[in-house]
This record gives structure tokens, C-alpha cells and sequence, in this order.
């Protein structure tokens, strides 16, 4: 689904670099957790395979055919905008051309949303914004689903929500996804694998050799 | 008043007004860039100039100037990525240049007093078929491009990811600003121009509602802010740009003092 091929990547094009001749892939089905310190190079690799951002050499490919994304709720502080959740949903779905407009309802029900349809994105928790953001990414049914930091700024029971959500998505649907995470705990009990970055080099492992490499380190 | 030529083609002018400024001003209000309004107002004003000069109409002269101005907004967005605002310097700097050169040297043999403060009496025919054409060119395109906009104003990852041109889109869309300053300019002035695009989306966002209808209150509250201060600057003999402009923020006022009431009562 995702592979990087000798990827280099700084934002000035030079030396020192955050992707340091990183080769991986990611296939198809996969529910991929990306870990690493702050400032390693996490939500990069994101922009990276959502084509925000090119490589400085290399090459990354994505042969998703659809992709659903959910921003981080820091870098999305546009809570002042003037906006219904039926809104952001409706609107995407014609953006994306999905003629069935059944679509929004389902995904709000979905999401257990249905109830806040009319609410504005502005007045929602984090927990809540979060299940809209996923909601819409969902709404083209999604080969994969990129995610950055899920559960930031969101509550432990709407945490919870979210991932056994993800889980069933990745397990029952087929959905690939990969997430940006600091949450540990939903890291090892959710993913099918684990992409551990530091020092501008990667590294693909099973959540169990994840865990046991965390505790070794600590 | 109404039996007078000037006046209906006056009030012609500001229903067309009315309906494009807002529906422009709430994605530049929204996207934290409602003084581009400004600086392309100015650069309407050396477009006049320059269409005085050149013996052409005025209105037409501030589109075309007024358009390359917006696309050299755009593009200079990629050189200046952190420093937006510095933009907006170069691009007015450029156009008051232009436009203080050329009436100061004496070459434009007409009033440009009437573009600085906006004038009722100056509203041609011509004038009145261009601003008629350039709304309705510009709303349809609004229209046909309303998701787009509206996801590139609130997520452009999202619009991106979701297959909209983003780039192109917003070249599409400085020129639809550059043609609701052009068309605004006769009635409104350069000098208070940006208050039509910026001042009633300001009023109906304190309403608290979603997008379609804020942009809906924008075009009301618009239309109350552009009559009022037409009929109003005629029977006062005031320049209608500059009255208009007060009624705008009298009519803001009033929303305030009736939204604090709302939660007081």
C-alpha cells in the first residue's frame, strides 16, 4: 500500500536530514502506528505520503486509491469558523462526488454522532470534533486512512471509543491505517505493526517487540 | 429621488454590490484575509488611472490592473509563506505608486475624487451594464465553486487530499475579489471599500450560525448597510462610500448590544 524507497527528506533540501535513506513498506490491511520523541519526523512522514510535501530524494509511493485523513486537533485550531458537522460532512461528500447522500447519516450514526448534525464543529469537545474528523475522512470509503495523533486533546472514554472504532474498521473492513501516536497503550493493543523513527532512521516491528524494546530502553 | 436616472442606476449598482461583496468577503474573512480587500481597493485606483489615461472605461481599467493585482497576491504567497501580511505591503505600495504618478502628473483629464470617496452621480450606463455583468459572471462562479472554496477556507489538507485544485482555485478566486472591488468602487469609494466585504460577514458571524446561513445574514445585512447608507448620504448630500461605512458599523453595534441583551434577558 505504502513503501518508501531510499527517502531522504530536510526542509531545506540540505544535510542534516529528518529521513535519512529510509526504505519501508507498509501492505495493504495493515493498522501501522507511527512512534517516535517529538520532532522526529512523524507528522513529515505523513505529509510525505499525503503528497503535501516531496521528497528531497527517493521516492515514496502510495498505491492507496482513496484516502481518508485526520489532521492533528493542534495543527486544526480553526474552531472559530462558522460550520455545522452536516456541514463538513455534506460538503465533503460532493467534493469527493459520492452521489448518495444517505452517506452523512450513516457515518454520523456511525460515529454516534447523529444527534450533533446541526451542532457547530466549534462548540464540540475534543473527543466529539475527533468522530466528525473521522467521520469525513470516511466518507469516500477509504482504502486507507491516514490519522495523526488521535487521541490528543481527547477524553479517555472517547479515546477508547475511537480506537476499538479503528480496530474494527482495520479488522472487519480491510482498512489500512496508519497512525501518528504518542498514546503507547493504544500503540501495542491496536496495531498490527509498529514503524519506530529516531535519529532520521526507521524501523518496522510487532507491537509485542515494541513494547519489549520500549521497557529495554527505559 | 427615484425619478432620477443617477438614482436608479445608483441603486441597480448596490443591489449587485450588495449580493457580491459579502458572499466574497466571507471566505477572505474567513481565511484571516479581509485587508486584501484593501490593498486590491488601491490597486482598483491605479487601474482607474490607468484606464482614464489610456481613454478607456475606468471600470474596466480597475478589473484588469485589479485582477493582475490578485494574481500577484497569489503568487507572491509562495515566496512569502510565513509573512502573508508583507504581501499585502509590497502589492498596495505598488498600486498607490502607480496611481499617485499618474494623477499627479496631470494627464487624466476627469474627477478622481468621485473613485477615492464613492459618488452616486457619476454611475454611467456603461458603468451600470459592466457592474451588472461582472456580478452575475461572479456569483455563478461562487456558486459553482461554493465545496471548493468553502474546504479550502476551512481545510485545505482536506481539500487537497479530496482532489480540489487548490492553486488554481485560488488564482479563480483573487479574480472574482478583483471583481467585486472593481464593481464596488463607483458607489463605495477605494477609501472604505474593504468595509463592504469585511463588515457585515463581521455582523452575521455573531449570530453563531453554520456557513450557508452566515452567508446569507452576510448578503442581508449587506444590503440593509448599502441601502441605508445610499438613501441616507442622498438626502444628507454626504459621499455615499463614507456613509455607507458608518452605517456598516452602526448596524454592527446594534447586533452586539442585541446578542449581549439576548444573554443578559
Amino acid at each position: 500500500m505504502v513503501r518508501a524507497e531510499n527517502l531522504f527528506f530536510s526542509y531545506s533540501g540540505l544535510p542534516p536530514f529528518i529521513f535519512d535513506d529510509v526504505n519501508f513498506e507498509i501492505r495493504d490491511g495493515e493498522y501501522v502506528s507511527v512512534m517516535g520523541e517529538n520532532g522526529c519526523g512523524k507528522t513529515t512522514l505523513m505529509k510525505l505520503i499525503l503528497k503535501f510535501i516531496k521528497p528531497t530524494g527517493g521516492k515514496i509511493i502510495c498505491q492507496a486509491k482513496r484516502i481518508g485523513y485526520v489532521p492533528q486537533r493542534n495543527d486544526f485550531s480553526n474552531s472559530g469558523f462558522p460550520i455545522t458537522v452536516y456541514e463538513i460532512l455534506n460538503s465533503y461528500r460532493k467534493l469527493l462526488k459520492v452521489k448518495d447522500k444517505n452517506v452523512v447519516k450513516k457515518n454520523l450514526e456511525w460515529m454516534g454522532m447523529s444527534s450533533f448534525a446541526d451542532s457547530l464543529m466549534g462548540n464540540l469537545s475534543g473527543g466529539q470534533s475527533q468522530k466528525v474528523l473521522i467521520a469525513r475522512a470516511l466518507m469516500g470509503e477509504p482504502d486507507l486512512l491516514v490519522l495523526d495523533e488521535p487521541s490528543t486533546g481527547v477524553d479517555i472514554n472517547s479515546q477508547k471509543e475511537i480506537y476499538a472504532f479503528l480496530k474494527k474498521i482495520n479488522r472487519e473492513k480491510g482498512i489500512t491505517i496508519i497512525s501518528v501516536e504518542h498514546n503507547l497503550e493504544a500503540a501495542v493493543s491496536n496495531s498490527t505493526q509498529i514503524y519506530h523513527l529516531a535519529g532520521g532512521k526507521g524501523h518496522l516491528c510487532t507491537p509485542k517487540q515494541y513494547a519489549e524494546e520500549f521497557l529495554q530502553r527505559r | 429621488m427615484l425619478e432620477y436616472d443617477f438614482m436608479q442606476n445608483a441603486i441597480i449598482v448596490s443591489i449587485f454590490i450588495s449580493v457580491l461583496c459579502p458572499c466574497i468577503g466571507i471566505f477572505l474573512v474567513l481565511r484571516r484575509y479581509s485587508m486584501i480587500g484593501d490593498t486590491l481597493s488601491h490597486a482598483s485606483l491605479a487601474g482607474i488611472a490607468m484606464g482614464l489615461m489610456a481613454n478607456q472605461n475606468p471600470v474596466l481599467g480597475a478589473f484588469v490592473f485589479t485582477s493582475i493585482c490578485g494574481a500577484l497576491i497569489e503568487f507572491l504567497r509562495t515566496y512569502f509563506k510565513k509573512y502573508t501580511d508583507l504581501i499585502l505591503s509590497i502589492v498596495l505600495s505598488l498600486s498607490v505608486g502607480i496611481a499617485i504618478t499618474i494623477i499627479s502628473s496631470g494627464k487624466i483629464h476627469a474627477n478622481a475624487d468621485s473613485f477615492m470617496f464613492g459618488s452616486i452621480l457619476t454611475v454611467t450606463r456603461l458603468d451600470m451594464f459592466m457592474v451588472i455583468g461582472l456580478s452575475l459572471v461572479s456569483v455563478l462562479a461562487l456558486i459553482f465553486l461554493y465545496n471548493q472554496m468553502l474546504y479550502i477556507s476551512y481545510d485545505e489538507e482536506a481539500a487537497q487530499i479530496a482532489g480540489v485544485r487548490v492553486k488554481l482555485i485560488n488564482y479563480v478566486f483573487s479574480i472574482l475579489v478583483a471583481s467585486a472591488v472593481s464593481v464596488s468602487i463607483r458607489i463605495v469609494g477605494v477609501l472604505v471599500l474593504s468595509s463592504m466585504i469585511a463588515l457585515p460577514v463581521a455582523t452575521a458571524l455573531q449570530l453563531g450560525k453554520g456557513f450557508k446561513a452566515t452567508l446569507i445574514f452576510s448578503v442581508v445585512f449587506s444590503m440593509v448597510d448599502i441601502m441605508l447608507g445610499l438613501f441616507l448620504s442622498y438626502y444628507l448630500n454626504v459621499a455615499p462610500g463614507g456613509f455607507t461605512a458608518l452605517v456598516c458599523v452602526a448596524v454592527l453595534i446594534l447586533v452586539l448590544i442585541f446578542k449581549k441583551l439576548k444573554t443578559i434577558f
